[in-house]
């Protein structure tokens, strides 16, 4: 089965909407009036006002709320040696856990029995204990955490890919958050990504009927990025530094000092878990669906940088749309030829009404066989589903309803246009992200207007702005020093 | 394969499983007869388990009045899955289980042994289950298979781990009714009682049928069944030169570092699929946590 399921994800994730709901609800997609135009106003002053991501207090009520939200982890049965970490985590576990996460997005795809035993494996892998984490400090800086910060908990606040996450409070007083990698893990995966015969038959057990060479390739090159923790940093850097003062988004700033290959610190956040966000009032998880799509965005169309893990646990909220992105451990960057195709496929589709062009750009992008003996409008018809939330302008809830359509679109393996489809390496990667994003949204049924949002966004389109975030981000768009080249 | 004697090895994964989470007591009246802290509930963790436990069914088999015994009595035919996991949950109790529950399905296996009796069709010779000296073969090729298994694929014991851990096998054999006096109780000892039965081994028909069923698995989905052609190869590499040559298996030639690694990351990617199964994880965490409190105390 050459035509996979990862095609239509990623060409309905690119550029359109591609929305999942793990939930067994079903809400049908409702519009509404137009929002509440005073109401609007309103908050775009207060977001305005708030003047940027500023939401940290003093450093030691950072660290003590930090410690508060700690994850539960079995400290019980904490790994006491680098041993304990190769028998955990060794003889291709580590890669079976990384492919496991990654998998998960895409969890309508997977066998139930796979998907069991991979979030089995998940849960197999014990924190480190106090000794070996600081064993791993020492070894890098020459110095125990405990000289090395002015505060250290030694005990861990949060599981993180393949380390953990420990408060602290540097020396010069900055609350900042450690993350810490397993020691030894790193030669053991890339060992382990070496034994390609195996990897191959893994991913066709866990993801069936799906090109294994290209998502093989794609996952190699992840997984040895996202044990190598100073690229990590770098990622994050880059997008601290890009949203810099942007009204609702934020993002921890690194400390180069404490950073290295198996150590990343950055500045320690605090705020609520997307799983208690459901409490939140209707209005306020539209606010954090609406950061979230357009710092998605915004990132795949300016900075050409998909940033990776979409998983609920990296991200914090803190009321008002503002929301904290954490975790920049699996980056997919695009070139510029990369990301041609995604743009003239949202743009010949939604907004040119060009289908001969929206065709020419699939098979530019590779998503679609050349010459293809499928007229225009079939191709049309199949793939549309994909962009349906941004086709047209109006409000519209994302649901679990519209999510399983999606997917249904694409396991439908009798479809006509089936055989002519398949993803193109560089683009494997995106459908994970996508999936997890809009998971999200659908877990939150998020209604916006997404065209509208989309247009905002688009370089080709650059409309105003048309919600009161738009209006503050306005505002952080024009205070941007030279930004002209990166919308390339 | 053409027309198998054998039926498939319907559920032996899960069958397994369910063996040792359910041999693995929530609430221990005593630490059975190894414990924490022993070799045997070290080696009983170790990665190699499979390679091991494969090995040490081939070596079993070479003895005509053992294999006879499982031929002519067991439902090893019609339901080889049923009977490796039976003699699979026999040995996790015996190994994990508290003294009482140790003691019971050693109680077991002697009954049923009573009834396994009668003539080895190859060599003419009666036989009996219960008889020590065929128990004793048996024990001796599991205790040796884990020993060499572990060195070759999984964390190899020192050589006092070693001699320490057949010795605390000793007790395994008397519960299945062995005489202490009979069982080797240190390697060396082990080596020299391997080397006087060889003289007595053969491989019979029986024996070249249930290892080709074993190590071609005809009923494996094709994905899986070359991740169970690592532990095949793992298995057939351990062999002794001899054994190998009974069975008429080629030389597979040394074992290179390289793929050493391939088949302990085969053994990795089969222990995770175990690790799915309902309660192995909390076993393995339960005999964790208790491995600590008395490293603790």
């Amino acid at each position: 089965m050459k035509r996979s399921t990862l095609a239509a994800l990623v060409i309905g994730g690119a550029a359109g909407f591609v929305v999942m709901r793990r939930g067994l609800h079903s809400r049908r997609v409702v519009s509404r009036p137009g929002g509440l135009r005073l109401h609007r106003g309103l908050a775009a002053i207060q977001l305005v006002l708030r003047g940027g991501a500023r939401y940290a207090g003093s450093a030691p009520r950072l660290f003590t709320a930090a410690g508060e939200n700690r994850q539960r982890l079995r400290n019980d049965l904490a790994l006491q040696t680098a041993e304990d970490v190769a028998s955990t985590l060794g003889a291709m576990k580590g890669v079976l856990m990384k492919l496991g996460q990654m998998a998960s997005y895409v969890d309508e795809g997977l066998p139930p029995e796979v998907r069991r035993t991979l979030g089995r494996l998940q849960d197999s892998v014990p924190p480190m204990s106090a000794e070996l984490a600081a064993g791993v400090i020492e070894e890098e800086f020459g110095q125990p955490p405990d000289q090395l910060f002015a505060r250290w908990d030694p005990e861990p606040i949060a599981a993180a890919s393949i380390g953990q996450v420990h408060r602290a409070i540097t020396h010069d007083g900055r609350a900042v958050a450690v993350k810490v990698q397993y020691p030894g893990i790193a030669e053991t995966i890339e060992a382990d990504l070496g034994n390609v015969a195996l990897l191959r038959r893994m991913l066709r057990i866990i993801a069936p009927g799906q090109d294994v060479d290209a998502l093989l390739a794609e996952l190699r090159e992840r997984i040895a990025e996202e044990l190598d923790y100073e690229r990590e940093a770098e990622n994050q850097r880059l997008f601290a530094a890009f949203y810099d003062g942007h009204p609702t988004i934020g993002v921890p700033k690194i400390v180069d000092e404490l950073s290295t290959q198996r150590v990343v610190t950055s500045d320690l956040a605090d705020g609520t878990r997307f799983a208690e966000l459901t409490g939140w009032s209707r209005h306020e998880q539209d606010l954090a669906a609406e950061t979230i799509y357009r710092f998605v965005f915004r990132s795949l169309y300016e900075l050409r940088a998909f940033n990776g893990d979409p998983h609920p646990g990296n991200y914090l909220f803190h009321g008002g749309g503002r929301v904290t992105f954490l975790d920049f451990g699996l980056v997919k960057h695009f070139s510029p030829d990369e990301l041609l195709p995604l743009m003239n496929m949202a743009r010949f589709l939604c907004v040119e009404n060009d289908p001969d062009a929206f065709r020419r750009s699939l098979e530019d992008a590779g998503f679609l066989r050349p010459g293809a003996p499928l007229d225009t409008e079939l191709i049309v018809d199949h793939l549309a589903v994909f962009y349906d939330t941004i086709r047209r302008p109006g409000e519209l809830t994302i649901t679990g309803d519209y999510a399983s359509r999606v997917v249904r679109r694409f396991f439908d393996v009798r479809s006509p246009i089936a055989p002519y489809v398949q993803v193109p390496r560089s683009y494997v990667i995106l459908q994970r992200i996508n999936l997890g994003v809009f998971a999200l949204l659908g877990e939150l049924t998020a209604t916006a207007d997404w065209r509208a949002i989309a247009e905002e966004i688009w370089p080709f389109v650059q409309a105003p702005p048309s919600t009161p975030m738009g209006e503050a981000e306005a505002g952080w768009l024009a205070g941007r020093p030279h930004r002209a080249e990166t919308a390339a | 394969m053409t027309a198998d004697p054998y039926a498939a090895a319907v559920g032996l994964v899960e069958r397994s499983a369910a063996a040792y989470a359910s041999s693995v007591p929530e609430h221990p009246a005593d630490d059975g007869f190894f414990g924490p802290g022993s070799v045997t509930w070290k080696l009983g963790a170790d990665l190699s388990g499979p390679v091991g436990g494969l090995r040490s069914l081939m070596i079993q088999a070479l003895h005509p009045l053992a294999m006879a015994g499982v031929d002519q009595h067991s439902h090893w035919r019609t339901d080889p899955a049923g009977r490796l996991a039976a003699t699979y949950a026999y040995v996790t109790t015996v190994s994990f289980g508290d003294r009482a529950a140790a003691e019971q399905v050693s109680a077991r296996v002697r009954r049923v042994h009573e009834h396994v009796r009668g003539v080895d069709t190859v060599t003419g010779q009666p036989y009996a289950a219960s008889d020590p000296a065929l128990l004793l073969w048996v024990h001796a090729a599991l205790v040796d298979s884990t020993l060499v298994a572990a060195r070759l694929f999984g964390t190899p014991p020192t050589a006092a781990e070693a001699d320490q851990y057949v010795a605390e096998m000793v007790v395994a054999a008397e519960l299945v009714g062995v005489p202490a006096a009979m069982v080797p109780a240190s390697t060396a000892r082990l080596d020299d009682y391997m080397a006087s039965v060889r003289p007595r081994l053969q491989c019979t028909q029986a024996a070249r049928e249930s290892m080709a069923y074993l190590l071609d698995q005809a009923g494996l989905d094709e994905d899986i069944g070359e991740i169970w052609r690592y532990v095949r190869d793992g298995a057939v590499a351990s062999l002794p030169d001899w054994a190998r040559q009974l069975y008429g298996y080629a030389d597979p030639g040394p074992l290179t570092g390289a793929r050493r690694t391939e088949i302990r990351q085969a053994l990795g990617v089969m222990d995770t699929v175990y690790l799915g199964e309902p309660g192995v994880l909390e076993a393995r965490q339960r005999l964790a946590l208790r491995t600590r409190a008395a490293r603790g105390a």
